[in-house]
């Protein structure tokens, strides 16, 4: 009777976490931060705009094959955080990052290491399409061939055809390839952008908002894109919508003013969040 | 530093939407809610004194408001439509949702039994004897199973109010009480029948107790879909002793 009692009680236990909680330190994320087979491991991350905190003591993984997704209003800091995932922030005057971020077990931030390479690694989709007022085959051939990833024209060519047909457009496009990329559709584009970003063989993809700029149609198209990716890449994406986020990502995390609040199974978040801020904000209660 | 949060769910967590609107619609569909369940409780208790006193005008009064209950019952569906069409709720939104779906089928078969009650009083006394089917004990023993069963559906409908879980546990405490007054009641059938009732009559006796017995039935499901939404746990098929030991224990 007493161990169906302790049962009972740690089921009781998972209820009580169901409670809205509260929160008394600032940096203990509801939820486990860690997942079994990490490609990004950040620990501790800090971000500073000049003195001002962006980001405080952000800890994540981003887990091999796994779409995660990163929520929260305006000003949150998960664009920040996002594009301290592949030195995207070195750009900006006054901008210091503290804390761990590896790749593959090595630190991003290592002061050898170049970030070039890295933003390969560490491919960026942005939220409005933004192709090189160039032609198709170029804007995809460009990366590989700055990176010297092809020998010859022939692989070149493969290269580009592979990238165009797992980003969904290659069939929209093969007959016109020589065409400007600034030619297609704003879903095209986007998709091109994607496959630009595919073509330099990038072990994480970051998406920071990528459907905000498309209609229904190609939102969705890009949407099973990104469901397909996630069998040779690991994905992260900020989003604001809702809807996307759980249609699309495997986790889900939640940040509010620098803090992330919540992370966890993205069916969790959002049947069932932990805390009371998440709540709020994925019910449209946030004021 | 992020404010702490409440520990506990707000008082009533159909509210504080950015879109007042939502907050409306998610009113409106409880309060449909809430209606069809006055209306069950003044039907069960209009039924039982048909049964019991012989009063056949409550009897078909009963009878005649029962489609109400199924027209709001409608009602309430057509609006968990609207609220998931317009709104895609997450959270303690769709499992408000959800629930208030549930519990509108509860409410509406509980309403079905006052129906049921009520046909079973009438025939009773279409039979040509005995003049009085009842004992006085068989009586007494029908308004407590009644007083039992009304008592608790009504606290169940109390809880929807507020999404109350402590009062949700109190109907789970009384299930005990109900059965039993269920049972005393099939067992004064029993033993003090009146030698010339007839076995249709009996029939008619048993439908009524078990119709009473299930109203208090739906009472729990809905004190299981109220605690589904204030806590995020489906209760349903746990041991309820257990479950209100735990519950009670943090605080509940």
């Amino acid at each position: 009777m007493s161990t169906t009692v302790e049962a009972m009680g740690q089921r009781v236990g998972a209820m009580s976490a169901a409670e809205l909680s509260s929160r008394p330190d600032s940096r203990a994320t509801v939820g486990d931060v860690t997942v079994a087979n990490p490609r990004m491991v950040c620990r501790e991350v800090d971000v500073w705009y000049g003195s001002k905190q962006a980001i405080k003591g952000v800890s994540l993984d981003i887990g091999k094959n796994e779409v995660v997704s990163m929520i929260g209003p305006s000003g949150c800091g998960k664009s920040t955080f996002l594009r301290c995932l592949n030195r995207m922030n070195d750009t900006i005057d006054g901008c210091r990052v503290e804390g761990s971020i590896q790749l593959d077990g090595q630190d991003i931030y290592d002061k050898g290491l170049d970030p070039v390479p890295l933003r390969a690694q560490v491919g960026m989709v942005f939220q409005k399409p933004n192709p090189f007022p160039k032609s198709i085959y170029e804007n995809v051939a460009y990366g590989p061939r700055i990176h010297g990833l092809t020998n010859n024209k022939a692989e070149l060519d493969a290269l580009v055809e592979a990238s165009l047909r797992k980003a969904g457009l290659w069939n929209e496009v093969k007959d016109r390839l020589d065409q400007p990329g600034t030619g297609l559709s704003g879903g095209q584009q986007q998709r091109l952008c994607i496959a630009r970003t595919i073509a330099v063989s990038p072990e994480v993809i970051l998406m920071d908002e990528p459907c905000s700029a498309l209609d229904p149609i190609a939102t969705a198209i890009v949407e099973e894109l990104i469901d397909e990716l996630r069998a040779n890449y690991s994905i992260a994406i900020v989003t604001h919508s809702m809807q996307q986020a759980a249609r699309v990502s495997q986790r889900t995390a939640y940040f509010h003013m620098g803090d992330l609040i919540e992370v966890g199974e993205t069916n969790e978040i959002f049947t069932n969040p932990r805390h009371k801020l998440t709540e709020d904000y994925i019910t449209g209660r946030f004021g | 530093m992020v404010e702490t949060a409440p520990l506990k769910p707000t008082a009533d967590p159909t509210s504080g939407h950015t879109v007042s609107r939502y907050d409306r619609e998610l009113a409106k569909l409880r309060g449909i809610i809430l209606r069809m369940g006055e209306h069950v409780i003044e039907q069960t208790q209009a039924a039982v004194a048909a049964l019991v006193d012989g009063d056949e005008s409550q009897a078909f009064r009963v009878l005649d408001r029962e489609p109400q209950i199924d027209y709001l019952s409608l009602d309430a569906d057509e609006e968990v439509f609207r609220v998931i069409a317009r709104r895609q709720p997450t959270a303690v939104d769709l499992r408000i949702v959800l629930a208030l779906s549930k519990i509108a089928g509860d409410v509406e078969r509980a309403g079905d039994k006052t129906a049921r009650i009520a046909r079973q009083a009438l025939e009773l006394r279409q039979m040509e004897k005995p003049a009085e089917p009842l004992t006085e004990a068989m009586r007494e023993a029908f308004r407590r199973l009644d007083e039992k069963a009304c008592c608790m559906f009504e606290r169940g409908i109390e809880a929807v109010a507020t999404f109350d879980v402590t009062q949700s546990l109190t109907i789970f405490e009384d299930e005990p009480a109900l059965y039993a007054a269920s049972h005393e009641a099939r067992q004064q059938l029993g033993e003090q029948n009146p030698p010339d009732l007839i076995p249709r009559q009996t029939i008619c006796l048993l439908t009524s107790a078990h119709a009473l017995e299930r109203i208090g039935n739906h009472a729990a499901n809905i004190a299981e879909q109220v605690i589904y939404v204030a806590l995020g746990q489906d209760i349903r098929y746990r041991n309820r002793e257990i479950l209100i030991e735990t519950l009670r224990h943090r605080g509940y």
